[in-house]
């Protein structure tokens, strides 16, 4: 049996491991998407003051420490059963969307796009955002830094620094917006609306009017007819902040709609012994193995589930991008795992609409941004989306607000079934015998998983700072044959 | 001349806190005009708006590298991460890129980088101590920056 092994993948967070199997006549045999064991993260956090574990939990992440924070703090309020004044949450969707912003924007540009502007079988050095740079040009490379900073700037005013800001508190916020902050938020968020129409344009003309692209959009090697998960709101438009899980099935039919409380009654977790990351699915479908279908309990979360599992956008330009995807791909839901690309811009969008709406909101600038909590604390559980998938922070304390137990289901994590079978079907169908296995041919492969994006510092609760390991290509008896790095 | 001391890392994760440990020991020695002491979890692009404006900018970082003894300091320049270019960096830019990217869009850029590497253990467990070895080189790289920093 030969061995192909992808180690590292490149160009996401973390790392992890792709080890494909052949058998004796070439053909992939089977796939195993692995990532580096946890260590203790749980444990870590028992016996601390829960009012800790939004600083503590957003350092899992340097990309999206926001994420975890926002979950985490939602955790405290339900924990200590307050509920936030107006202002605070309005004023925590506006940093929650800013953040949005210089996420998508990072991953379209710098993870994810590249292999779309340069094209799979460009050589490795191009393949990232100086090759992007090169083609679109320096202007859009400058404006991709700029937003970023920007938007990093408004969650540096409300949170104290750019990378793991100290904002949200168990019945709202630390920190407001005056009217002198307000009106440079205003700006950026035009700036960002501005940044999200170009970036769908820069799609459009280089993906969408390239066939080959197209092609490969819609072939059946990068499809699977998955559940899908995502927040929405009450009238089950997505939202990033807060809301109710909800599931359809691969026909696009409501399954399921849940409270974040009774998320423990639609998501289990499946144990394979060769991969430390565990795998969600829905529990009233059961696991039937990484399959497709109806009949299987897998689901995805990210931003082409999202789209699939609400009824549509919350602000105009989004929706018109929304309702202009769903036409070309003939209608809901989009099973195509390659428009995760075009699916992230239409929520780049979103949360820049959304940063202005908020920003022009009578109430940002109020000083009510916090519900002292009075009761006593037990229990909570509080979710978001996080860029790469629905969040989930669930909390229980003893009647000091003291940790006993803290469990999280971090958003890659619900790809993880997802991705293993994207793997699996991109190897079957390019990997065939007497085919030579080329860095293209193996970067098409990777391209299975990077619309995903992947925070596998997330997944495992762990931070890149590991060297990376080396991807080996290994033939039946043991030889390496090909090194891909 | 404005210089920068970048210590990055992660605080809650063993050895990869040591970044952060060698600012504050540097923090109770050194206070001057024109220096700027820094801990920071940020990589890749955002690494690029931390030391945009600098003259100088000393990186201080864990790393582990194929045979390498915890405890071991590396003096390293770009040059040094050369290969690393077209390797994959878990953080979905490297550093070199990264500063290509601020070269061709002209963002004022350091002259000088340096990067002080501390060979680590564990980076894969949660809590707020260094290991045995990386505590040990705790001092000895202050020592160096302030070295480098021509200071006491």
């Amino acid at each position: 049996m030969r061995k192909i092994t992808i180690d590292p993948i490149t160009r996401l967070e973390g790392h992890g491991k792709i080890e494909i199997f052949l058998n004796d006549k070439g053909e992939v045999e089977n796939t195993y998407f692995q990532v580096p064991e946890l260590r203790g993260f749980e444990k870590f956090s028992e016996g601390r003051p829960a009012e800790e574990l939004p600083q503590i939990t957003q350092r899992i992440c340097g990309v999206c420490p926001e994420a975890h924070h926002m979950a985490s703090t939602k955790a405290l309020d339900d924990l200590f059963h307050t509920d936030p004044p107006s202002p605070a949450k309005k004023l925590r969707e506006l940093f929650y969307s800013a953040f949005y912003v210089t996420d998508h924007t990072t991953h379209f540009y710098i993870l994810g796009g590249p292999d779309f502007v340069m094209g799979p079988d460009a050589p490795v050095a191009e393949r990232n955002i100086l090759g992007v740079i090169g083609k679109v040009g320096l202007e859009l490379g400058g404006a991709v830094i700029k937003i970023r900073m920007q938007n990093h700037h408004i969650i540096h005013m409300l949170g104290g620094r750019a990378v793991h800001p100290v904002f949200g508190l168990p019945g709202g916020i630390s920190k407001g917006l005056n009217e002198e902050e307000i009106k440079e938020v205003q700006q950026i968020a035009k700036d960002s609306v501005e940044f999200g129409k170009l970036s769908l344009k820069v799609f459009d003309d280089i993906v969408l009017k390239n066939k080959d692209y197209v092609d490969m959009i819609v072939s059946d090697a990068y499809t699977h007819r998955t559940y899908y998960m995502g927040l929405v709101d009450e009238k089950n438009r997505v939202n990033f902040y807060d809301g109710k899980v909800r599931v359809v099935d691969p026909e696009g039919k409501e399954f399921a709609k849940y409270a974040p409380k009774e998320y423990l009654d639609h998501v289990a977790e499946h144990v394979e012994p060769w991969s430390y990351v565990k795998f969600p699915f829905l529990k009233k479908v059961g696991w039937k193995g990484f399959v497709d279908g109806k009949d299987s309990g897998v689901f995805r979360v990210a931003p082409l589930a999202r789209l699939n599992a609400a009824d549509g956008m919350a602000t105009p330009l989004a929706q018109e991008a929304y309702e202009k995807m769903y036409s070309t791909l003939g209608g809901k839901p989009v099973h195509h795992t390659l428009a995760m690309h075009w699916a992230r811009l239409i929520e780049l969008l979103y949360a820049a609409e959304r940063l202005e709406e908020l920003s022009q909101d009578p109430e940002i600038t109020s000083t009510n941004i916090r519900t002292i909590p009075t009761a006593v604390p037990d229990e909570g559980v509080g979710i978001v989306e996080a860029p790469r998938g629905t969040l989930t922070h669930h909390y229980v304390t003893d009647e000091r607000g003291v940790i006993k137990k803290a469990n999280l289901i971090v958003a890659t994590v619900n790809n993880a079934a997802a991705v293993n079978m994207s793997i699996n079907k991109a190897a079957r169908e390019l990997i065939k015998p007497g085919k030579e296995i080329t860095e293209g041919l193996l970067n098409r492969i990777e391209m299975a998983w990077r619309p995903y994006d992947l925070c596998l510092a997330c997944a495992t609760h762990n931070l890149p700072g590991h060297p990376l390991l080396p991807m080996e290509v290994y033939d039946s008896k043991g030889k390496l044959i090909k090194r891909y790095s | 001349m404005k210089t920068l001391v970048l210590g990055l890392g992660n605080p809650i994760l063993t050895d990869d806190s040591v970044g952060f440990r060698v600012i504050q020991e540097l923090r109770a020695r050194f206070s001057r005009p024109g220096l700027t002491l820094m801990e920071s979890s940020a990589s890749g692009l955002t690494l690029l708006d931390l030391i945009a404006g600098y003259d100088k900018v000393i990186f201080v970082d864990a790393i582990q590298t194929e045979g390498g003894q915890a405890g071991t300091i590396y003096r390293l320049g770009t040059e040094d991460l050369g290969d690393t270019r077209h390797l994959a960096s878990s953080h979905g830019i490297d550093l070199v890129t990264a500063l290509e990217l601020g070269k061709r869009l002209e963002i004022a850029l350091p002259q000088e980088i340096i990067i002080f590497a501390i060979e680590v253990a564990d980076v894969n467990t949660f809590s707020e101590g260094c290991t045995p070895e990386v505590e040990k080189a705790i001092p000895l790289a202050v020592g160096m920056v302030a070295e480098e920093l021509g200071g006491n």
